[in-house]
């Protein structure tokens, strides 16, 4: 296990760097026959030439994802890409570090947001220029909605070299019980004084239990960012130093805290990262709670299984996070990358899988039958000219929110820092009450240290 | 027995220490190495001495993790091994009902730890098969493992459920090597079924005690797959044990040379609870020639 990076920075003595080499040997060895992947172009039977994909989506997503990548090999009988499930986003970024190392990585993966700075600083991401032809031509002929692509999803993204194209991109949403609102009289808040004011009223409780919340949210990184960009403040300094907005961050987390603690209107859903959200998506289906908030990306799935839930169906409601300061969504999901030592032609074949996903009609087939946002700017504007969004106005609202995407800094540190320093303590401060200026100024001090 | 030739004995030793080299001695003289550097497997690595092993101390997050193991693995010993000890004598006879029970208790053990851990967190689920028997019977109920409280308690109960069965199979078959003649003499002395219990079954069940105590301590250390899948170390870092923690430093926080650390650290604790267990065991055997055959 001591690395390529090891290895090449001490390559003196003959002896050891020799059996370092034959044990890289093995280890590359290892991965590629588990993983079935790359390190050479390889051709399928039917002479096409093959890319491998690593992919990390279970459920709906890996069907439509699968059933593009069959249309992509009707479509074409040049390349086949070879996709593999690796397991959820965190599992597939830890299979895929490992596979940079040993290099067995694949031709092509897809990673979230916020690790992208740090495999590319790490430059172990293939820059995408050089796959566009005419140099200079810049990121135009692939024509990505710039809010949702490297530009505009970076601080600076768009200055530098092209290392990921957008893939599923999401904002967090609310969503509402129409019923319920219309119920009370009730319209989604826009401000948190509003949601407060509306959780208060949407709670009903049962002796000492609570027979329905009035607001539920995962304790993440992902919703916490949003509240500290709508209390106005950044989650990283000028200089990329952490900052974690500062009073603003301070003032997040403490309104949590009074939702959870004080006026008991928010249920915390138990666990951990995903298992947290899919909690939320359930009590918000079986009615246990009136109004949540999470990933666009669930749009389809909520709306459908809240329609057809025998005595307990209503009409699902979406609206755009209130403001507190000011209006700010985080973007989220997931990019497209290239990772670096795949064979040329397997380079290629991954590349035409990309611009082709790229394309409007992919692209909206993508976003309309999961929920994410259409990457495409021809294919959003398609929509929009359709009248897809007038039938469909939920799916109008991340769209709308665009607007007021917050950029992620553009700093190596970003994702270690939300992992390790940020998340479990978002957890401590709400489930065990701890103070939240102290639990900050705690994790600024953790994420500083390197 | 003189060998043959003086390299002999050497000769047969190599196959199982070439095994342990490659796979256990030359891993943990790697970790050693890379727990004085910071290192994320893809950047080149920063010399940082003693630093990690400082942060670890400092932060509170080893004596956390090492409490939170030890407290995790006292629950699951005493318990999987007193209940299967129990199991063991009451279901230590002839007939068909108690070999069948035998094997449904011993089944657990069999099965996988995902397919226990899914199984469990479903009837652990806050809405699951638990709470609903709970309030059926009036008693007051919880989100088992979403609460920092019951979190570690309800994945020790997990383990215990699938291991006690272990635990049990090894009492059998130190039950069975027990001549019956000696709890027939001791009844015609007159003791009754708890002296005999004491004075014949537990002086001769100790060697199995002591091997249960062993295998079930290191299987509670290793604890991982039942966390990984039901609390994720959650919540808040209350399931965290010394094995997850090493995963979650280097898969999700990047530090290759944090988590070389605890290996280390984890290593050489490791190491003093087989000598303190081994000395235990060795002072507390039965002496030779009092054992019958």
């Amino acid at each position: 296990m001591s690395g390529r990076a090891r290895g090449a920075a001490r390559s003196g003595a003959s002896a050891a760097c020799s059996r370092r080499d034959a044990l890289r040997a093995l280890a590359a060895s290892i991965a590629a026959a588990a993983s079935g992947a790359t390190g050479c172009a390889r051709r399928a039977p039917d002479g096409r030439i093959e890319a491998s994909l690593w992919f990390a989506y279970g459920g709906k997503n890996r069907e439509v994802l699968l059933s593009l990548i069959d249309q992509f090999h009707r479509e074409q009988d040049r390349y086949r890409i070879d996709a593999v499930y690796q397991g959820d986003y965190f599992e597939a970024l830890a299979k895929l570090r490992t596979a940079l190392a040993a290099r067995a990585a694949p031709a092509l993966t897809h990673v979230v947001g916020e690790v992208v700075p740090y495999l590319a600083e790490a430059g172990v991401l293939e820059p995408l220029d050089r796959f566009l032809g005419a140099p200079g031509a810049g990121h135009a002929d692939l024509d990505v909605v710039e809010a949702l692509g490297q530009a505009g999803t970076f601080v600076g993204g768009g200055e530098r070299p092209l290392v990921c194209l957008p893939f599923n991109r999401s904002t967090p949403i609310a969503y509402y019980n129409r019923d319920v609102f219309r119920e009370l009289g009730l319209s989604p808040p826009s401000t948190w004084d509003e949601l407060r004011a509306a959780a208060a009223r949407l709670v009903v409780r049962d002796g000492v239990g609570t027979r329905r919340w009035g607001f539920e949210c995962p304790i993440d990184w992902w919703f916490w960012a949003a509240l500290v960009g709508q209390a106005g403040g950044e989650l990283l300094g000028p200089d990329g130093a952490p900052a974690f907005g500062g009073e603003a961050g301070v003032r997040a987390l403490r309104f949590w805290q009074t939702l959870v603690h004080e006026d008991r209107t928010m249920k915390p859903p138990p666990g951990r990262d995903y298992n947290a959200w899919q909690v939320t998506n359930t009590d918000f289906l079986s009615g246990r709670v009136a109004m949540i908030w999470t990933s666009t990306a669930f749009l389809r799935y909520l709306e459908e299984n809240a329609g057809q839930a025998g005595a307990g169906k209503f009409e699902v409601g979406a609206a755009p996070l209130p403001r507190d300061v000011r209006s700010s969504v985080p973007t989220g999901g997931t990019m497209f990358v290239m990772p670096r030592g795949a064979a040329p032609a397997a380079q290629e074949a991954a590349f035409a899988f990309l611009r082709w996903m790229m394309q409007p009609s992919q692209a909206n087939a993508w976003a309309t039958r999961t929920g994410y946002m259409p990457v495409s700017r021809r294919g959003l504007e398609e929509l929009t000219r359709s009248g897809y969004y007038a039938a469909h106005p939920n799916d109008r609202v991340a769209v709308d929110q665009l607007a007021h995407a917050a950029p992620w800094p553009w700093s190596p540190d970003l994702f270690r820092v939300q992992r390790e320093a940020v998340q479990p303590r978002l957890e401590e401060a709400v489930l065990a009450q701890r103070d939240a200026a102290e639990t900050l100024s705690e994790a600024v001090r953790v994420a500083r240290e390197r | 027995m003189k060998p043959r030739h003086p390299s002999s004995p050497y000769l047969l030793l190599l196959p199982t220490a070439a095994f342990l080299a490659v796979f256990f001695l030359v891993p943990l003289l790697l970790a050693a190495r890379n727990s004085f550097y910071a290192w994320d497997l893809l950047t080149p690595p920063r010399y940082v001495g003693l630093r990690n092993y400082e942060v670890l101390a400092g932060s509170g997050e080893l004596m956390g993790t090492l409490l939170r193991t030890l407290g995790y693995s006292a629950v699951v010993v005493t318990l999987s091994g007193s209940l299967g000890l129990a199991l063991a004598v009451a279901l230590d006879r002839p007939g068909p009902v108690y070999a069948f029970v035998r094997g449904a208790v011993f089944s657990a053990y069999v099965v996988s730890w995902v397919a226990v851990a899914l199984l469990w967190m479903w009837i652990l689920d806050a809405d699951g098969v638990f709470s609903a028997a709970l309030r059926g019977l009036g008693l007051p109920t919880m989100s088992w493992l979403g609460d920092p409280r019951s979190a570690l308690l309800a994945l020790a109960a997990v383990s215990v459920w699938k291991i006690t069965g272990y635990a049990m199979v090894i009492f059998l078959a130190g039950l069975q090597d027990i001549p019956r003649a000696l709890h027939e003499a001791a009844a015609l002395d007159g003791a009754g079924p708890w002296r005999r219990f004491r004075h014949v079954t537990w002086p001769l069940l100790r060697p199995s005690a002591a091997f249960v105590a062993t295998t079930s301590l290191i299987l509670s250390f290793q604890a991982f797959d039942v966390i990984r899948v039901m609390t994720q170390g959650g919540p808040v870092r209350s399931t965290t044990l010394f094995v997850y923690a090493i995963y979650e430093h280097v898969f999700v926080n990047l530090r290759v040379g944090r988590a070389s650390a605890m290996i280390v650290i984890f290593f050489g604790f490791l190491l003093l609870l087989t000598v303190l267990q081994l000395w235990a065991l060795r002072a507390g055997a039965p002496r030779e020639g009092r054992r019958p055959s």
